[in-house]
């Protein structure tokens, strides 16, 4: 809604300033004045009822009371790193498609059995994901109906020829609009770097796989992958395990399926440390992202590069935002960040500045990225991020569909049964060393990817002094040196 | 005390009802006025404090002012340092920000329920005793001009959505951007800082509002602790919003190097928020652009294949108000060929009305979306900050269902035929660049 921009003020501070500062000084300060409660809040989340069906659907449920609202996330274990090495997007096809036809229900009447009952049930397959979605949310008196729908959609769908038709029109003209914004340029340039040609490096279809895909590749997918012991059922809401696991059985209780071979995990050899640029003629930013391969998630580091990352850039009061927005103004913000998966996934920081700026806030970032290995975080600095992570935890109470997530993503992975319980006391417990360990070892400066998106004309030469460029158009196509 | 505080009495809506948020009313000597809203579901709160002043305040000369303001209440007060109430709220496990639209300024924070004093104590500070230099004016005006940058100067259509309201408007006041011009940016002086937090940010002009996991009474006696002191100001003059009867429509082209395809954006002239026909109109959206069997997205993306996205969306401000009908031409599709195919739709409506099955389902989706908006406290403390700045009425976080839901199919088809005509529609086309030859 264009006149209802709202314009986020995101500040940050850097947890080390004690009230050093004189006042007019650029620097944050700290007067610690403001009553502050000592205790951290204990809070347990709410663990799911689990029960797994006798075809090996498993059930996770995890109650709200508040609202009378009710969500499901039906997770498929398959996702875009399953897609066919020439059709990426398949498994997005697929999910985004289950509600364009089944055996009983045209595209119109699934819009129309949605919408009137005022819901939301779409399907969804994030690139460089193992996980196919179907997510509904919906009244819980619908709780049933939403339910057969979505049953419907999953087990039915036929795929239309006219309609996956008309789909594979309306991807073309979104892929092309993409291609307008830095953001994405830059996410498709970073991970093709980390990635190569391998299944995590996409990030998007390609007009060729749009082309390639058909209502039989589309019904097979879903065939061998949207099987039951291949499947979470999440419910979160008013309801219960008593109350739902009936309607859960009516619909999906008689769903059958072999289990697929999952996705191998391929080991990915880290890049030397260069700068890919890509030319977006006009730009009056530059869009920045740099970092490395850190881990997968079952890493016992994940919990240490957690809290390294909440001081380096997990934040508008981490340093990263200090120095490069409150210290310097030049930019709007700056944050780091890490995902671990099935496979190591990418540690990145992303900024966008003014294109004048470009080389010393780069500047900046490497020195921030040097400071966080190279120097052992101060006791208060690292007191501070250990307390923010665990003290927001009563905030997740408020949404039981996060909740649900964190205990589905913990199963998915293969995390003990009482990760979520204990993750409070292993953040807190994580010492200054372990911290720089873990930045030491993720914060990669030999294999650091720094991507830029903006004019070439204007930054072209300046990417040369921080490593080999490599030059690209917006169209993804490298350009002869 | 509890005896100063008026309980709330409110009327419910129709069959399909809403779970009621019960409210607790006070304003204290100085004029600021409180809302209380108890939730105990989960151990937090929410809290907002918004202030009767948007960028409807600004005067030629200084537009994005509002909004840079906004940035410099973070930088400091007498009891807070620079940045301070970040590594509070952040570092406590909270969550806060600030934003400024067209009428009003808000300030918010979510905590866990043992740092109520926390958030009290730093929003007071900073109403009573901003403190503001040069350095961190400077510093604010460079991170502003990259937010606008990267919104809208280094985006696809950027300019575009600031031409539709420009052209839309004719009075300063709504015709202007909230971001503002990076001209007025670099113009915006030190003493005008200081002058706009006298005016504008004083108790009697402001809402705080507290929503989650607290008790009224003793939450009440902790407000009064904090902001009972804050001096009241002498209440400014509220901008003149009015706007001439249109007489005919409006048309720009924007040449963007920026994008890849065209776009079209088109907008109405509809009545202010929280009145009877701006109520019609946010229901007609809703039944148009309500879901995927709605007529937008059936008729534009689907059957027609026009278009690969499209939008609509009503807002309700104080003035006069915007419909926004938003849509990408496919490749090979006629602009113009779109813009019909819009009108078309808007004058089935007027001629022949919406179908009963229709309006039920917009009334569905309405109740879906109130109460997935009632889901964390801090959103309801937010709602009825917003609510009653523009609308004077805290009880309208559960009265304006009632009102949406009693919307009728006749009361809609007048709106569309009395307020979707050619004489009030702005249009602008954003086309690539490279075309313009």
């Amino acid at each position: 809604m264009i006149a209802s921009i709202a314009l986020a003020a995101l500040l940050a501070v850097p947890s080390t300033a004690q009230g050093q500062a004189a006042p007019g000084a650029k620097a944050v300060q700290r007067l610690n004045r403001a009553p502050v409660s000592k205790d951290v809040l204990k809070v347990k989340l709410p663990r799911p009822q689990i029960k797994v069906l006798p075809n090996g659907l498993t059930v996770m449920v995890v109650e709200q009371h508040k609202l009378p609202t009710v969500a499901y996330s039906l997770w498929i274990k398959s996702g875009s790193l399953d897609d066919p090495k020439d059709v990426p997007g398949m498994a997005k096809f697929a999910a985004e498609l289950l509600a364009e036809g089944t055996k009983a229900r045209s595209s119109q009447q699934i819009a129309s059995a949605v919408d009137e009952l005022g819901a939301t049930l779409e399907g969804s397959a994030a690139f460089g994901s193992g996980v196919s979605g179907v997510n509904a949310s919906g009244l819980v008196e619908d709780a049933d109906k939403l339910l057969e729908l979505m049953a419907d959609l999953v087990r039915n769908a036929t795929f239309p020829a006219d309609e996956v038709e008309k789909y594979k029109k309306r991807q073309l003209a979104e892929l092309e609009q993409m291609r307008s914004n830095p953001q994405f340029l830059g996410r498709e340039r970073f991970y093709a770097s980390l990635y190569g040609d391998a299944a995590p490096a996409r990030v998007s279809a390609t007009a060729a796989s749009i082309g390639a895909a058909t209502s039989e590749t589309l019904a097979k997918f879903r065939d061998e992958r949207y099987v039951p012991s291949n499947a979470f059922l999440g419910v979160a809401g008013d309801v219960t395990l008593e109350k739902i696991l009936p309607m859960v059985e009516k619909r999906f209780g008689d769903w059958k399926g072999k289990a697929p071979k999952a996705w191998t995990p391929v080991e990915f050899a880290p890049s030397k440390a260069r700068v890919l640029l890509v030319d977006r003629p006009g730009s009056v930013q530059t869009e920045i992202v740099a970092g490395n391969l850190s881990m997968k998630r079952t890493n016992p580091d994940f919990i240490k590069l957690t809290v390294a990352n909440r001081v380096l850039g997990g934040g508008p009061s981490a340093r990263l935002f200090l120095q490069l927005r409150e210290e310097k103004g030049y930019t709007y913000g700056a944050y780091s960040g890490f995902s671990a998966d099935l496979y190591p996934g990418p540690f990145s920081a992303r900024l966008a500045v003014r294109n004048e700026v470009t080389e010393p806030a780069l500047t900046d970032l490497l020195a921030e990225f040097a400071k966080i290995r190279k120097e052992p975080i101060p006791e208060p600095e690292l007191d501070d991020a250990r307390r923010a992570l665990v003290a927001n935890y009563a905030l997740s109470l408020e949404r039981p569909s996060a909740l649900l997530n964190l205990w589905m993503s913990a199963r998915y992975y293969g995390l003990p049964e009482d990760y979520w319980d204990r993750y409070a006391e292993e953040v807190a417990r994580t010492t200054p060393g372990q911290a720089q360990e873990a930045a030491k070892k993720y914060v990669d400066p030999d294999h650091l990817q720094i991507v830029l998106v903006g004019d070439a004309k204007i930054i072209g030469a300046l990417a040369e002094k921080f490593g080999p460029v490599e030059v690209y158009d917006v169209d993804g196509k490298r350009k002869a040196p | 005390m509890l005896s100063t505080l008026l309980s709330l009495t409110l009327s419910l809506a129709s069959a399909q009802n809403l779970p009621k948020q019960k409210l607790f009313q006070h304003t204290l000597d100085n004029g600021l006025r409180v809302v209380l809203a108890p939730d105990a579901s989960a151990p937090v709160f929410g809290i907002a404090v918004t202030y009767d002043v948007g960028s409807r305040n600004e005067r030629p000369g200084r537009t994005g002012f509002a909004h840079l303001f906004e940035h410099m209440m973070f930088q400091g007060s007498e009891n807070v340092g620079k940045g301070e109430h970040f590594i509070q709220v952040l570092n406590n496990g909270g969550g806060m920000n600030g934003t400024t639209n067209e009428d009003r300024t808000n300030y918010f924070e979510t905590l866990p329920k043992n740092q109520l004093d926390l958030a009290l104590f730093l929003e007071a500070d900073r109403m009573r005793s901003l403190n503001v230099n040069q350095a961190n004016l400077d510093n604010q005006r460079n991170a502003v001009q990259e937010e606008r940058r990267l919104g809208i100067d280094n985006q696809p259509y950027g300019k575009s959505y600031l031409e539709i309201d420009n052209l839309s408007y004719d009075n300063f006041a709504y015709k202007h951007s909230v971001i503002g011009s990076m001209r007025d940016l670099d113009d915006a002086k030190l003493e005008d800082v200081r002058e706009f937090f006298k005016i504008y940010y004083a108790p009697n002009n402001a809402i705080l509002t507290l929503a989650g996991d607290i008790d009224p009474a003793d939450a009440l006696e902790r407000v009064k602790k904090f902001f009972g002191a804050i001096p009241r100001q002498p209440k400014p003059d509220a901008p003149f919003l009015g706007e001439e009867e249109r007489i005919g429509e409006r048309r720009s082209v924007v040449y963007d190097p920026l994008a890849r395809l065209p776009k079209l954006m088109i907008s109405w002239q509809i009545p202010p928020g929280n009145t009877a026909d701006n109520d019609a109109i946010q229901m007609l959206a809703q039944t148009l652009d309500g879901g995927k069997s709605a007529r937008f997205y059936q008729t534009l993306v689907k059957d027609k294949e026009l278009a690969t996205d499209e939008d609509l969306s009503p807002d309700m401000r104080i003035g006069p108000s915007l419909l926004y009908a938003m849509a990408t031409p496919r490749a090979g599709v006629k602009p113009e060929d779109l813009e019909a195919a819009i009108y078309a739709i808007l004058a089935e409506v007027a001629e022949k009305g919406i179908t009963a099955g229709e309006l039920a389902k917009a009334r569905r989706q309405f109740r879906k979306k109130t109460i997935d908006q009632r889901q964390t406290v801090l959103s309801t403390a937010m709602q009825i900050g917003e609510l009653s700045i523009r609308f004077g009425d805290p009880e309208l976080i559960n009265a304006r269902f009632s009102k949406l839901m009693e919307v009728t199919a006749e009361q809609i088809q007048a709106a569309a035929k009395k307020y979707l005509q050619a004489n009030r529609r702005t249009v602008v086309l954003t086309l690539p660049k490279e075309t313009k030859s």
